[in-house]
């Protein structure tokens, strides 16, 4: 009898531990429940890395080398900066929508000092973060707006050449940032050959990859997909142009990029990644609107496609 | 019968407030202000609901009265995309700010339709109380049932319908279904009375 009783305080002691546990090497720098999410702030003193978590320690929403904090830490921001080579000219205005860590903007305005870079971030808490621990500053050029990224989308009246859509944690993804409404109103804000790009994982193939696919292609004349290849991340990028990009032109322009701006990073490589959508489109996937979105439930369903 | 009218108004209580977060997102978000503001006026409306509808059940209760007040917000959900986006659109426009946007829109698109929804309880309650003597138990029974009903109607909204239909056509769909309850329940002679 005593020994099932140690047994059971034992499984309710070590369960709640088990959700929360930090590896030997990790220590916990901050946590905070804020408005919005848990966020938590964690130093592997090992691999003198620091990340931003929410719950689940396998969701890390961004990062730094603490020997390195200007380096980008995760594939996927390094992959988003592909679609630069989408762009003809270098981009004047530049919004984020979603900060992070803040280490994409960080590093782009470290190479394109001159641009005008407006950064929605709806959670203070999390622009706190980014300053305290990840060496994000704002300055004149570099502004953070704490508004729903949709919300300041919708009221901005400025017009963009670059806008990234980095809004989506991994476990939660607000759907009212994923719909046809709100893709229309991005190309709305962007000029006449602006560009947005965007990160989508999908670690399996999921319904929610296949509708988002659907419903950038309905929004935009041309999509590309570039894929991760030590993650399921997937960068999207759409462009305002009706003018298609080929393969050559924009590893010719990663190239140019890659050099002019010195990027520490293998834009030539990404750039061969390029696919067209028609790749992953599949017409049974559903275009997402305000109206029809359940975007939670579809990131759980197995793809229909093939 | 009424018993099924009561469970079914509980549900759609519930599953038109889920519905509503879909609804003002696209203006307001999806912040703990939205919540907030969604589930205060969703509660405004019951408790007016359940005062009215109690000071209404005293002056002759009739189960053709019931209908009435069932058909209202049948119609006002039958019709709500109708005014539902020119309503948020306008809220948006004039930018009360994070806390009374969404509050303003919440207390103008779902108060009256809970407040409708409110006055069933206490006016079934009172055409179903047959004497004093078992009234703890029909009252009981009653709340019990509609919260029941309320349960369904998150868990099944929250978990299938989103993904089955669209919002406005599941808010219709309601619509239709409280329409549909009333109909029968106006030619219907319910009172204790006859069912005893």
């Amino acid at each position: 009898m005593l020994r099932i009783f140690c047994l059971l305080v034992l499984c309710l002691t070590l369960f709640p531990l088990q959700g929360f546990a930090l590896e030997p090497s990790e220590k916990l720098l901050f946590e905070k429940n804020s408005l919005y999410q848990y966020i938590s702030v964690i130093e592997d003193t090992v691999k003198k890395e620091r990340y931003v978590r929410n719950q689940k320690r396998e969701y890390t929403q961004g990062g730094i080398y603490l020997d390195a904090p200007d380096k980008l830490r995760f594939e996927f921001t390094q992959l988003g900066f592909v679609s630069l080579a989408f762009l003809d000219k270098d981009p004047k205005d530049v919004l984020f929508v979603g900060l992070g860590a803040g280490a994409m903007p960080k590093y782009f305005t470290a190479r394109y000092p001159e641009a005008i870079v407006d950064i929605a971030e709806i959670d203070s808490d999390m622009v706190a973060v980014a300053q305290k621990y990840f060496y994000f500053k704002e300055n004149e050029k570099m502004k953070v707006h704490v508004d729903d990224g949709r919300l300041f989308v919708k009221r901005t009246k400025k017009k963009y050449d670059w806008i990234i859509l980095d809004a989506y944690q991994n476990d939660y993804i607000p759907f009212h940032l994923t719909t046809l409404e709100f893709l229309k109103e991005v190309k709305s804000r962007l000029k006449d050959n602006g560009i947005v790009v965007t990160n989508i994982t999908s670690p399996f193939r999921n319904k929610f990859f296949d509708s988002m696919v659907m419903t950038y292609k309905k929004a935009f004349p041309h999509l590309y997909v570039f894929k991760g290849k030590k993650s399921a991340n997937f960068i999207f990028v759409a462009t305002a142009s009706s003018i298609i990009k080929d393969k050559d032109s924009v590893e010719a322009r990663a190239r140019k990029i890659q050099s002019d701006r010195k990027f520490d990073i293998d834009l030539e490589d990404f750039a061969s990644r390029y696919e067209l959508s028609e790749v992953y489109e599949w017409k049974g996937a559903k275009v997402l609107t305000d109206d029809f979105a359940p975007v939670n439930l579809y990131q759980h369903q197995k793809s229909k496609a093939q | 019968m009424i018993k099924f009218v009561v469970f079914i108004c509980g549900a759609i209580v519930m599953s038109f407030e889920i519905l509503g977060s879909r609804v003002l997102a696209p203006n307001f978000g999806s912040s703990v202000f939205v919540w907030g503001s969604l589930i205060s006026v969703f509660l405004a409306g019951l408790s007016a609901g359940y005062y009215l509808g109690g000071r209404l059940a005293d002056i002759n209760p009739s189960s053709r009265k019931l209908s009435l007040i069932i058909i209202a917000p049948g119609l006002l959900l039958l019709t709500f995309p109708m005014y539902s986006t020119a309503i948020s659109d306008w809220i948006f426009i004039k930018d009360l700010g994070v806390r009374m946007s969404p509050l303003l829109a919440s207390s103008v698109l779902f108060l009256v339709p809970s407040v409708f929804l409110g006055i069933v309880s206490p006016y079934t309650a009172k055409l179903m109380i047959c004497s004093l003597h078992t009234s703890g138990k029909t009252i009981g029974m009653l709340y019990a049932l509609s919260t029941f009903g309320s349960i369904i109607g998150t868990l099944v909204t929250s978990f299938y319908l989103i993904a089955i239909a669209g919002t406005n056509a599941l808010i219709m769909g309601q619509g239709i279904l409280l329409i549909a309850l009333a109909i029968p329940l106006y030619f219907m002679n319910l009172s204790c009375t006859i069912e005893k």
